[in-house]
């Protein structure tokens, strides 16, 4: 089998000791060399993922191993990169605090070659099995938050769909809290929770009408008002919920669970103590409910019902504010004027998959926090800061971006460049023949996309006239085509990375 | 004069070197790039520079190769000279432990020279 070889970082300032070095071990490894400790600290942060053994010499000039090592603890790096230090030193207090510092082992001048190959032998063997196994772990978590997400997100649409609602509801109580969460932990200390309780609070979130299966269709969906024993049964769902999750014969003590039961019970309870079921007042109602309640009611408003039409969002927040849906937390409502701003882009630009991720990435986050289990797979953590970055810069440009699959055929835009599109974000075509807007710019972006090509690296340019706000405008749209190799096949054209110019008209 | 022969006329042992090196043509490959490693130069450089921190580190070096190729006199010597300089001060007996390196070096690099 052809298994790539172990890459082993060999720090020392003596051409000799390096060359040393590489003999021995050249014929089981790939080595690469650093003739002082900057060096060393270059090819490290370059290649973090790939190296899996670090051999450092102590007595160095431009940083000496103590420095690196000091380095290596405070970027993590001595998490995952196992260091054998090499050194004729002596001096019992040096050694020790080169063991202080993180190094797996010490080897002290003149040594023995073939104690030094079994040494290295066996640390890379050692950590390679602990990486296997961290991302083994990190697999399952990751699969299992996701299907977690798409269990909860299927359960809530179900009872979306009875209520004759799309499932864009739930999707977007989401949201809100979230905004709502982060805003509140920004500005006020006076609540138990911590960031670590955003993400389930959130999922929790999707649940809050969950009790609503226990009422009969004729009342859920009648199109006019209900009458005050209808309304009564309705009420029910809050009760009925509490009830539900009270027979659940395991996870009392699940925070999720906590959450679920205060949010489901308490999620109509108003901060005057006028609300239903209990009629519980200020901070009787615990946080996450009035968060909740918040979202629920911004939603219920902003969005069409079978017995109401939308109202704008500058209408929905004067409503809240004048207490025409009930008396709400001031604290809470300070924090909605606070992302108001933000919050219609949000609601217009969610998709599923990224929420699965954020998830995940909340999982991420607090797993590269936790000092007793931290996180020793390099490529995951360089994963998880490379998608927040692109995350990142594509909500700061103006520019029109893409992203196209073809199989299944998906394509993602940016929010400003959909804008100017007259596209949504995302357009999925498989799974929905129907919904693929008949839009002249589609039209066009596809015909280019799914011209016959033959594999090219370098991104290759189209000039097309599109319909940019409305208005016929030439533009050039500059394209990366991302090819899958697989050996003895034909390659095949996975996706696209495109950038739309938009030329100025003459 | 043989590799043997090296090793004894400097009073040390080829054999202690052979365990753990394995080979005696990479013995002498490396006693090549030692001649050629700067490491005694910079010492006396730092001597005369007045530059101590350097003249540790370079002193610090020559204890190392030398005791992984069993030169172990001049080892002994680089590691008093080391010694003396940890605090990063010259001190009187700083020149005299210089000259017994010096002396130690030379005649390790005349018998390389001479290897055939």
């Amino acid at each position: 089998m052809d298994e790539k070889r172990p890459l082993i970082l060999i720090v020392d300032d003596v051409a000799l000791n390096r060359t040393l070095l590489s003999d021995v071990l050249c014929d089981k490894y790939d080595t690469i060399e650093a003739k002082n400790g900057n060096e060393a600290l270059l090819i490290l942060r370059e290649k973090t993922s790939e190296i899996s053994l670090v051999l450092l010499d102590m007595v160095m000039p431009e940083k000496d191993g103590m420095e690196v090592l000091t380095i290596m603890n405070k970027n993590g790096w001595i998490n995952e990169i196992p260091v054998i230090m090499i050194s004729v030193e002596t001096s019992h207090s040096l050694i020790e605090g080169a063991y202080s510092l993180g190094v797996t082992d010490f080897i002290g001048r003149p040594f023995d070659e073939m104690v030094l190959r079994n040494r290295v032998n066996n640390t890379i063997r050692l950590y390679a099995k602990q990486k296997h196994l961290s991302d083994l772990v990190l697999n399952q978590i990751y699969e299992k938050t996701r299907n977690n997400s798409m269990m909860v997100t299927m359960l809530s649409h179900i009872v979306e769909f009875r209520n004759g609602e799309s499932g864009m509801h739930v999707l977007h109580i989401n949201t809100i809290t979230e905004m709502l969460l982060r805003e509140l932990l920004r500005r006020s200390k006076k609540y138990l929770i911590n960031s670590d309780d955003i993400g389930i609070i959130s999922t929790a979130s999707s649940m809050h009408d969950i009790g609503k299966i226990t009422i009969p269709s004729a009342i859920l969906n009648k199109p006019g008002k209900l009458t005050p024993e209808e309304f009564n049964i309705m009420k029910g769902h809050t009760i009925n919920c509490a009830q539900m999750l009270n027979a659940v014969p395991f996870g009392k003590d699940e925070p999720l669970m906590k959450y679920a039961y205060d949010i489901c019970r308490w999620h109509h309870e108003r901060w005057d103590g006028n609300g239903y079921p209990d009629g519980l007042k200020g901070d009787e109602i615990p946080i996450a409910a009035q968060i909740v309640s918040i979202a629920d009611v911004y939603d219920a408003l902003t969005s069409e019902r079978c017995y109401k039409k939308a109202f704008t969002h500058e209408k929905a927040l004067e409503m809240i504010h004048n207490n025409e849906c009930g008396v709400f937390n001031p604290l809470l409502l300070e924090c909605l004027d606070a992302i108001a701003d933000r919050l219609v882009s949000s609601l217009q630009t969610f998709d599923w998959g990224k929420q699965a991720d954020k998830d995940f990435f909340y999982i991420a986050d607090s797993m590269m926090k936790d000092r007793n289990a931290p996180v020793y797979n390099q490529a995951f953590r360089q994963y998880i800061n490379e998608s927040k970055k692109s995350h990142f810069f594509c909500s700061m440009l103006d520019d029109i971006i893409f992203e196209y699959t073809y199989s299944p055929s998906v394509m993602k835009i940016s929010t400003t460049g959909a804008q100017k599109l007259g596209l949504p974000n995302t357009i999925t075509e498989d799974e929905n023949p129907n919904g693929v807007p008949q839009n002249e710019n589609w039209k066009k972006i596809k015909n280019i996309l799914l011209r016959h090509t033959t594999p090219k690296d370098i991104p290759y340019s189209v000039r097309q006239t599109l319909y940019i706000d409305g208005k016929s405008t030439p533009c050039k749209i500059k394209v990366l085509q991302i090819w899958n190799n697989i050996p003895n096949e034909a390659p095949v054209l996975a996706s696209v990375y495109g950038h739309i110019d938009v030329l100025q008209q003459n | 004069m043989s590799l043997s022969e090296f090793y004894s006329s400097l009073g040390e042992s080829l054999d202690e070197v052979l365990g753990r090196l394995g080979m005696e043509s990479r013995i002498v490959k490396y006693l090549g790039l030692f001649v050629s490693d700067p490491s005694f130069s910079e010492l006396k450089e730092a001597f005369a520079n007045n530059d101590v921190k350097t003249a540790f580190r370079a002193a610090h070096t020559l204890k190392g190769v030398a005791a992984n190729l069993g030169l172990n006199t001049l080892s002994k010597s680089s590691s008093e000279l080391t010694e003396d300089l940890r605090p990063l001060a010259f001190t009187e007996n700083s020149k005299a432990l210089l000259e017994k390196v010096e002396l130690d070096y030379t005649v390790a690099v005349e018998g390389i020279k001479q290897l055939s």
